[in-house]
C-alpha cells in the first residue's frame, strides 16, 4: 500500500495535476468554439490562430516592458476588435447563405491560414520562449506542483466560472440565449440580435487569445502552434456537445485527464488516437455529444 | 429506370449543354497539356514538367474532394489521410517488394479500400460540420502516428523509391523520363475523370447528387443514403490514394506532409476555386494554383497570404469557382439559348 502512496504522490497526481492545467486552457479555447458555434453556428477553423495571435500579442507587449499582469489584461482586449471585425467583414457575408455552415468553415478556413502566414511575416518562423511569470513551486499534501501551473489551475476554474455566471446568470448571457434559440423572437423583444452576434464571436476570439497568453509561458511560442491544440479542441467541444458549455468543462477535465494519465503507461504518440478513439464512441453513441445545444438547456 | 433517365434527359436540353460545356473544357484542357508537354520536351526541360506532372497528381486528390462536396455535400477536411496512404503504399511496395508499377497499384487499390471503409464507417455515422471536424481528426491522428513511427521513416518520409518502367502492354514508359511520364499521369489523370465523370451520369450519381439536395428525401425513393455515402467515400478514398501512389514514383521519396492538414486544405481550396462539383473545375484549379504558388514564390516565401486571400474571395464572390463563372459563357456558345442553369 505505501507503495501505491508512493505512486500517486510522486507520479500520478503531478501529473493528474499538470492535465488538469492544460485542461482548463483547453477548455478555455473549447468554451470560445462552442459559444461561438452554439450562438451563429458557425465552425470557426480560425480559432487555433487566434489563440496564437494571442501568444504572440503577449510576446509583443512583455517586449515593451509590460509584465505578466498587464498581458492578462491587454491581449484579450485588443483580440475584441480582432474578432469583432472578423464577424462583421468576413461571417457575415456569408451568414444568410443557405449553405452557411460550410461557407463559414471554409471562410475561416482560408482566413486561418492567412493569419499563420501573416504571423511568420512579422514575427519569423522561429519558436520563442517566454520567461514563466510565476516561478518556483509549492507542495500541497506532498504533492510538488510547480506555482504557474497551480496559478492556471485557479485562475482558469475562476474564469470558467465567469464565463458560466456571465451567459446564465445575467441579462446579457439571457440575451445571448434568446438569441440562439430563436432570433426572430428574440430580436422582435428587443434584443439587439446583430450587436449580440458580432459581440459574442469577438468574446469567443478573446478567450481563444487568452488561453494563449496563458498557454505561452508553458508551450513555446510559433506561428504554427494554433494547429496541434485546435484538434483537442474540436474535441472536446464535439465529445461535450457542440454548443454545450457544460459540455466543454466535462469533456475537456475528462479528455486532457485521459491523454493525461494513458500517457504515463503508453508513449504520447498514442495518446492522441487514444483521445481520438473516445469521440468516436462518443459520436456512435450520442451522435449530438454528452450534453444539449446552448439556449435549450 | 432508365426509360426515366432518358426522359429526364430528353427534357433537359439544357444539361445537355452543361454537359457539352464541360467536356469541351476537357479537351481543351488535354489538347493545351499535350502542347505544352511537346513543348517542354523540345525544349529539353525537366522542372516544368516535373511541376505540371504533380500539379495533375494534386488534381487528382481534388477530384477526390469533389465527389464528396460537390456530388454528395459531404465537406472532407481529410481526404490527404488517402492520398498519403496511396503515396506510402506505393513507396513501400517500390523500395522494399519490387519495382512493379502494377503491384504498387494493386497494393494501394486494396488497401484504400479498405481504409476508406473503415474510415467511412467512422465518418459517415454524422454529417455536416461534424463530418467535416471527423475527416480533420482521422487524417490528424493517423498522421501523427505516421510521422513517429519509425518504420515508416518517421518525419524524414521515405527516401530512395526506384526510378520505375511502367509496362502498358504495347509499350513501356519510363519513370524517369520527365515527359513520357508527365503524359502518362495526364492520360491517367483524364482517365479518372472519364470514369467518375461517366459514373455521375449514371443513376449512382444521380443518387449522389439527390443526397446532396436533400438527403431525408433519398429514402423515399427507395434509397439508403448511408449506403451511397459510403460507395462515394470509398470511392474517393481510392481516386485519392491512386493518384497518391503516383507521387513517389514522380520524387523518388515520400514524407508525412503529404498527410498533413495542409494537403487536405489545399485539395479543398482547390475544389473551391476551380469550381464544386464540376471534376473539371479541380483539375484546371490544381494547374492554375500549382502555377501561381510558384510564381508568387519566386518573389516571395509568404505564397499561403496570397492563396489564402484568392480562396476567400472565390468563396465570397464566386461561389461556383472558375468553372462556374465560364460555364454559362460557353454554354451560351454552345446552344445560343439564352437560359444559363
Amino acid at each position: 500500500m505505501p507503495e501505491f502512496l508512493d505512486y500517486f504522490q510522486f507520479v500520478l497526481a503531478p501529473q493528474m495535476l499538470n492535465g488538469l492545467s492544460l485542461g482548463v486552457a483547453v477548455i478555455l479555447m473549447a468554451l470560445g468554439l462552442t459559444i461561438i458555434f452554439g450562438l451563429l453556428d458557425v465552425i470557426n477553423m480560425a480559432h487555433g490562430e487566434f489563440y496564437a495571435i494571442g501568444a504572440f500579442l503577449a510576446l509583443s507587449v512583455g517586449a515593451l516592458g509590460f509584465d505578466f499582469w498587464v498581458m492578462l489584461a491587454v491581449v484579450p482586449l485588443m483580440m475584441v476588435p480582432i474578432g469583432w471585425l472578423t464577424e462583421q467583414v468576413l461571417i457575415q457575408r456569408v451568414f444568410h447563405s443557405r449553405e452557411r455552415h460550410i461557407l463559414t468553415l471554409l471562410l475561416t478556413f482560408g482566413f486561418g491560414m492567412v493569419l499563420e502566414d501573416v504571423l511568420k511575416l512579422v514575427y519569423g518562423p522561429n519558436t520563442q520562449k517566454p520567461p514563466t511569470p510565476i516561478g518556483g513551486g509549492t507542495e500541497i499534501l506532498g504533492i510538488f506542483l510547480p506555482n504557474y501551473r497551480l496559478f492556471l489551475i485557479v485562475f482558469g476554474a475562476a474564469l470558467i466560472l465567469a464565463v458560466w455566471l456571465v451567459v446564465f446568470r445575467s441579462r446579457l448571457g439571457a440575451m445571448v440565449r434568446a438569441a440562439a434559440w430563436d432570433k426572430d423572437m428574440a430580436s422582435s423583444l428587443g434584443v439587439p440580435v446583430r450587436l449580440v452576434y458580432s459581440g459574442t464571436f469577438a468574446f469567443g476570439v478573446a478567450l481563444a487569445g487568452l488561453s494563449g497568453v496563458l498557454l505561452a509561458p508553458i508551450y513555446s511560442v510559433f506561428p504554427t502552434m494554433g494547429r496541434d491544440f485546435i484538434l483537442m479542441a474540436f474535441t472536446v467541444v464535439i465529445v461535450g456537445g457542440m454548443g454545450s458549455i457544460q459540455g466543454a468543462v466535462v469533456a475537456g477535465v475528462l479528455l486532457t485527464q485521459v491523454q493525461a494519465i494513458s500517457s504515463l503507461y503508453i508513449s504520447p504518440v498514442w495518446s492522441d488516437p487514444l483521445v481520438f478513439g473516445i469521440m468516436v464512441m462518443v459520436l456512435m453513441v450520442r451522435p449530438q455529444g454528452l450534453f444539449g445545444k446552448l439556449g435549450n438547456a | 429506370m432508365r426509360d426515366v433517365m432518358l426522359s429526364g434527359r430528353l427534357a433537359t436540353r439544357g444539361g445537355g449543354a452543361v454537359r457539352n460545356a464541360v467536356h469541351l473544357l476537357a479537351l481543351v484542357f488535354l489538347l493545351l497539356a499535350i502542347a505544352f508537354g511537346v513543348i517542354a520536351w523540345a525544349a529539353g526541360d525537366t522542372f516544368y514538367l516535373r511541376l505540371a506532372t504533380e500539379a495533375l497528381i494534386f488534381a487528382g486528390l481534388a477530384m477526390s474532394v469533389d465527389i464528396l462536396l460537390g456530388y454528395t455535400g459531404l465537406l472532407s477536411l481529410g481526404q490527404a489521410l488517402y492520398f498519403g496512404l496511396g503515396a506510402y503504399t506505393s513507396a513501400v511496395v517500390l523500395r522494399d517488394i519490387g519495382p512493379s508499377f502494377w503491384l504498387a497499384m494493386g497494393m494501394t487499390l486494396v488497401l484504400a479500400t479498405l481504409a476508406g471503409t473503415l474510415g467511412g464507417f467512422i465518418a459517415n455515422r454524422v454529417k455536416g460540420v461534424y463530418f467535416a471536424l471527423i475527416t480533420f481528426g482521422l487524417a490528424q491522428v493517423v498522421a501523427k502516428v505516421v510521422y513517429n513511427t519509425r518504420e515508416l521513416g518517421a518525419s524524414d518520409g521515405l527516401i530512395g523509391v526506384p526510378e520505375i518502367t511502367i509496362p502498358l502492354g504495347l509499350f513501356t514508359v519510363e519513370a524517369a523520363n520527365p515527359a513520357a511520364f508527365f503524359l502518362f499521369v495526364l492520360a491517367f489523370v483524364l482517365l479518372l475523370y472519364a470514369g467518375i465523370a461517366y459514373l455521375m451520369d449514371t443513376p449512382f450519381g444521380r443518387t449522389l447528387t439527390a443526397i446532396r439536395a436533400n438527403d431525408r428525401r433519398v429514402p423515399f425513393l427507395g434509397s439508403n443514403p448511408l449506403v451511397y455515402r459510403m460507395l462515394a467515400y470509398v470511392l474517393a478514398a481510392n481516386v485519392a490514394a491512386l493518384t497518391g501512389a503516383l507521387y513517389p514514383m514522380l520524387r523518388g521519396f515520400v514524407s508525412p506532409e503529404l498527410m498533413f492538414f495542409h494537403t487536405s486544405g489545399n485539395a479543398v481550396i482547390t475544389v473551391i476555386v476551380g469550381g464544386v462539383g464540376t471534376l473539371i473545375g479541380p483539375i484546371l484549379g490544381s494547374v492554375l494554383l500549382t502555377a501561381l504558388r510558384s510564381v508568387v514564390g519566386t518573389w516571395t516565401e509568404h505564397h499561403l497570404i496570397v492563396i489564402g486571400v484568392l480562396f476567400m474571395l472565390s468563396v465570397i464572390l464566386l461561389p461556383k469557382g472558375l468553372i462556374g463563372a465560364i460555364r454559362p459563357w460557353l454554354q451560351h456558345r454552345l446552344t445560343g439559348s439564352e437560359t444559363p442553369r
